[in-house]
């Protein structure tokens, strides 16, 4: 196991950001899940074929629009919107009559949607692996500290923090997010004082999916889109809810930031090892607080 | 209503998981095996592979089959997991009982199946798999490699860089098995053909790595004078998008096995980096001779798709299978083998023989560098070199040290 | 409830079942045998799954990880150690048991889903050592050609060997659960707060129920490797832990037999729908979904309703799981 220790400090500082800009998208499709398993109790193990669909779709789109900046904006816009009507589709058609059964019911249920998903991206749209361009703004790399750093990983960079605002705005300010805080804890209650529950979950549900969609369609232009890309996320994301507090959007990013940074850092360290790093901390966290780091709706 | 919805279900499970289908092929037919992943990343090369098998199998059919016989082939899909290759494989060989196993571009099922072949004592031609193991250490009479393997990989590129002037070297690559042994591959030969080489450093990612910029900060800080980089399939054409991104290959030049070959080109078009030298086995516009043009315009007219290496591989199993049953005089597996030992074909990339020691191919290897051409909407390797086969080749002596013979 | 429905009556039917599978080799062809070895094989790692998960109310993610465990300790004693075939047979067992112990000391505080994340971790940590250490494991290449003993090298020889540690370990695994020991685990599985009330030491039950499970994963384990000769990574990931999830899912996660005929169904389907469509997985997405909505305790437990009589010792409904 090599150790590198001559480290110069501009490489640790650039392997940070991209370990952050990483940690992004994580965040995004994390926040999607944390929702759907805070509010709704589903763990939804489709949540990774969804931010592959997210991915493929914007592919299409953006190609539709031969790749050019145009097209990836479109895509950028259109594309989570589709995944969050399959949402919709998936949660008015199936999951309703559902919620009353157990966890491990409702993990398989979805697991199968994984199944199902899996088959249909590769009937719509081939096995062969897609590329897609990055939108011209931001093409190439800036040079930050004598190194290379891609101007898209800055784009993502500055997102993080936008989204986690705008999330933690819906979830604390609006009614919508209090209401489904509530409809969390105790659901009877909430529909006893006449809201609709049923509403509630569906948004929520819908929102957890457009989410999904949205880290698909921003990771597309950095990796191979293929199949398989729902498998590698799925566990990562559940991983950083379980450690961030189930429901919880700010946990979901302080499990994000920790996914991300020790990745990144395990990789420039003991890169033959680096792929335990993210579970070291995991497991570390769960020792120390079975719970998560945060508060738990449930 | 609904407990007769139930028993539907019920029924309608156990129907399907009773399923049993009659063999699938008619009377006295010799029948091939192939499996292989058909679901993700790696079908793109694996359809090649089968594509062009089927197309030379047509036309042997068409010219009255093989003694007589038409020979029919079927594929299983692995998805790329050992258990179920190995699964399938044992069904080919006990249920369909095929007279050939073909496949697979996952090594470690190769290996398996190799295995079973020798147990079975069934041919087993190897496709894409690229592990030196499968005819060195673990090869024996039943198996047949069709491509090149890591060692052949490590010589050929070995050869070509020592005529660059290149002395400081960085490694950096997938962190498994086919990277580390093409890497090996390359320095070993590399150090004896120029001693004066000297390796600053290494680095290794995992398969499927998606962010490529920190190691390439890290490489760019040593400031070698060139980088070998060993990655297997899934993982080129990321790399070369993320070297395009931060402008690797203008400050370093890189080597990368299979960077000029169009299925890596391809995904990435006009955006591929320019100036990556590469090695290839298989350029449908090189060698421009008029069996590498039919070739190529038979493949387009049947599939609406330029011929990748993996139609090389295809093309020439078929063609070994065909001659070396005519050889052997009958449709008998050990006459079949004494007649693919020391075979020769022709094919688009010229004569290419079956070495019978070790039972691998003899392919020519194509040295060149990514050259945008105008008017074309993909990259093409330019200023080539060809390596001859028998330069690429391991040496019998080591090949018996392997094996321990 | 073990037999469900079918009460002592059922005895008989398990014999004449048994000496059915005894002469299969004279009256099937040769890929049935194979085909019925997988299953014994992958239905015995199932029921080990189910004594944690069915009768344990444990969500046991990363079962696989034993059985790997086991598949590997036997495949490298017999390739790189001259010690006999039986020490190399029954270190699988002690080994998965080993890690069991470990991984259940690590997580049985944690209830539920972080019970379940947890195990992933370390699993997954067990697989990336596995996957890297080229040099002792294979690595990703795996080890192939392992010297299975002459005794049961071929197929129908293994497919005996493999019945007759299968029956014995079932039959072991049924007189656990039947024992005062498996009356506890159920009752903690259905309210656990009552069983502490009364003194049942929580933590110290459920780790003694995931060793006792890793024990016949691992010794499904060494099965494995008369099977095909070999040993992968891919024998300790999650997606395999998934795929035996479902099959306990699929064919009844109350009922002793439930694993085993899951286990049946899926092969069957995957080797056979595998013939006709690449999309098997579709096909099996959709079979799921149907049972999941309409057969929520799988196709054993469906048979059981269909037929049932008041069998006193029903578990409680699914709801008391919530309260986890």
């Amino acid at each position: 196991m090599e150790l590198h220790t001559g480290l110069s400090f501009s490489v640790l500082c650039i392997q940070i950001l991209v370990g952050l800009s990483k940690a992004t998208i994580l965040f995004i499709v994390a926040s999607g899940l944390t929702l759907i398993l805070g509010v709704l109790r589903i763990p939804n193990l489709a949540h990774g074929s969804l931010y592959m669909i997210g991915a493929f779709t914007t592919y299409s789109i953006a190609t539709v629009f031969s790749q050019s900046s145009l097209g990836f904006w479109m895509a950028l816009l259109l594309a989570p919107l589709l995944v969050a009507l399959i949402g919709l589709i998936m949660e008015q058609g199936l999951f309703r009559f559902l919620y009353k059964r157990d966890h491990l019911m409702m993990l398989l249920f979805t697991f199968s949607f994984t199944l199902v998903f899996g088959d249909l991206v590769k009937l719509v749209w081939g096995s062969d692996y897609r590329s897609l361009a990055v939108p011209e703004i931001f093409q190439g790399s800036l040079s930050l500290l004598g190194m290379p750093f891609p101007r898209y990983n800055l784009f993502l960079l500055l997102l993080g923090p936008v989204f986690a605002a705008g999330l933690w705005f819906l979830t604390n300010r609006t009614l919508l997010g209090k209401v489904s805080r509530a409809a969390a804890v105790d659901r009877e209650m909430v529909g006893a004082v006449g809201i609709n529950v049923n509403r509630i979950y569906a948004a929520v549900f819908v929102l957890g999916c457009y989410l999904a969609g949205i880290g698909g369609a921003l990771v597309a232009p950095t990796q191979n889109i293929s199949q398989g890309m729902d498998h590698s996320i799925i566990i990562e994301i559940f991983l950083i809810v379980i450690i961030g507090g189930l429901g919880n959007v700010w946990g979901a990013l302080l499990g994000a930031v920790i996914f991300g940074l020790t990745d990144a850092i395990g990789i420039l360290v003991a890169p033959q090892f680096g792929i335990i790093f993210p579970y070291l901390a995991v497991i570390t966290v769960l020792i120390f607080r079975p719970k998560g780091l945060l508060k738990s709706i449930w | 209503m609904k407990s007769s919805l139930k028993l539907f279900c019920l029924a309608a499970l156990i129907g399907c998981s009773l399923l049993t289908a009659s063999n699938a092929f008619a009377a006295e037919t010799i029948k091939v095996g192939i499996v292989d992943t058909y679901s993700g990343p790696a079908s793109t090369y694996t359809n090649d592979v089968r594509d062009a098998f089927a197309l030379e199998v047509n036309k042997i059919n068409a010219a009255g089959g093989i003694f007589g016989q038409q020979v029919e082939f079927v594929t299983r899909d692995s998805k790329f997991k050992v258990d179920l290759g190995m699964s399938a494989a044992k069904e080919l060989v006990m249920r369909e009982e095929v007279d050939i196993l073909m496949g697979t571009i996952n090594s470690a099922l190769a290996l398996a199946i190799s295995d079973f072949a020798k147990q079975e004592k069934l041919p087993f031609l190897a496709t894409f798999a690229k592990s030196a193991k499968i005819t060195g250490e673990k090869g024996h009479r039943y198996v047949f490699s069709m491509n090149e393997n890591t060692t052949m990989i490590g010589k050929a590129a070995a050869t070509g860089l020592a005529k660059l002037p290149y002395t400081t070297y960085w490694i950096a690559g997938d962190d498994y098995e086919y990277g580390h042994a093409v890497a090996d591959g390359v320095w070993e030969n590399l150090k004896k053909l120029k001693p004066e080489v000297r390796l600053l450093g290494q680095s290794w990612w995992k398969v499927g790595e998606p962010d490529f910029t920190p190691y390439i900060t890290a490489m760019l800080a040593e400031e070698p004078d060139a980088v070998i980089i060993a990655t297997g399939g899934r993982d080129c054409v990321p790399f070369l998008k993320a070297a395009q991104t931060t402008g690797f290959n203008k400050l370093v030049p890189f080597y990368m096995h299979t960077a000029t070959e169009i299925s890596t080109l391809k995904p990435l078009g006009l955006t591929a980096p320019e100036g990556v030298i590469g090695t290839a086995n298989y350029h449908s516009y090189y060698p421009d001779t008029a069996e590498n043009r039919a070739f190529v315009a038979e493949f387009e007219k049947a599939y609406d798709r330029t011929p990748a290496v993996g139609a090389l591989y295809g093309y020439i199993t078929a063609q070994f299978i065909s001659k070396a049953y005519a050889k052997a005089g009958e449709v008998d597996t050990e006459k079949f083998i004494d007649a693919l030992e020391g075979l020769s074909v022709d094919s688009p990339v010229g004569t290419v023989t079956m070495r019978a020691e070790d039972h691998q191919i003899m392919l020519p290897m194509f040295m060149g560098v990514t050259t945008k051409v105008e008017g074309q909407q993909v990259l093409v390797a330019s200023d080539i070199v060809t390596i001859s086969a028998e330069d690429a080749m391991p040496s019998l002596e080591e090949i018996r040290k392997a094996r321990q013979l | 409830m073990i037999f469900g429905v079918f009460g002592k009556k059922s005895l008989p039917l398990l014999v004449l079942f048994l000496v059915a599978l005894i002469f299969l080799p004279y009256a099937a062809p040769r890929f049935y045998i194979y085909l019925a070895s997988v299953i014994l094989v992958t239905g015995l790692l199932a029921t080990s799954l189910n004594l944690v998960l069915g009768y344990g109310g444990l969500y046991q993610f990363h079962h696989a990880v034993f059985y790997g465990i086991g598949a590997y300790t036997t495949g490298l004693m017999l390739t790189k150690t001259s010690l006999p075939a039986w020490v190399a047979f029954a270190s699988a067992p002690v080994a998965a048991a080993f890690f069991g112990l470990l991984i259940g000391l690590i997580c049985a505080r944690l209830s539920s889903l972080h019970f379940g994340m947890l195990q992933i971790s370390l699993g997954s940590l067990i697989w990336a050592i596995v996957y890297r250490w080229y040099d002792f494991t294979g690595g990703d290449d795996g080890i192939h050609g392992i010297p299975v003993p002459e005794a049961m090298s071929t197929t129908t020889s293994s497919y005996y060997f493999i019945l007759a540690i299968t029956t014995l370990c079932l039959l072991l695994m049924f007189i656990i659960i039947k024992s005062p020991f498996g009356r506890i685990l159920q009752a903690l599985r259905d309210n656990p707060e009552r069983c502490e009330a009364i003194g049942v030491n929580i933590t110290r039950h459920r780790i003694i129920a995931m060793v006792i499970a890793a024990l016949f994963a691992g010794a499904a384990g060494s099965l494995f490797v008369t099977l095909e000769g070999s040993v992968f990574p891919e024998l300790l990931s999650w997606t395999l832990s998934l795929e035996i999830l479902i099959m306990c899912l699929l064919g009844g996660w109350f009922t002793f037999f439930g694993p085993m005929l899951g286990a049946c169904l899926i092969i069957s389907l995957r080797t056979f729908a595998g013939n006709y469509t690449e999309y098997w997985t579709l096909i099996l997405g959709l079979m799921m979904m149907l049972t999941i909505f309409f057969l929520p305790k799988g196709v054993f437990g469906f048979v059981n309703e269909l037929f049932r009589s008041k069998a006193p010792d029903l578990p409680l409904e699914e709801s008391s799981h919530v309260a986890d």
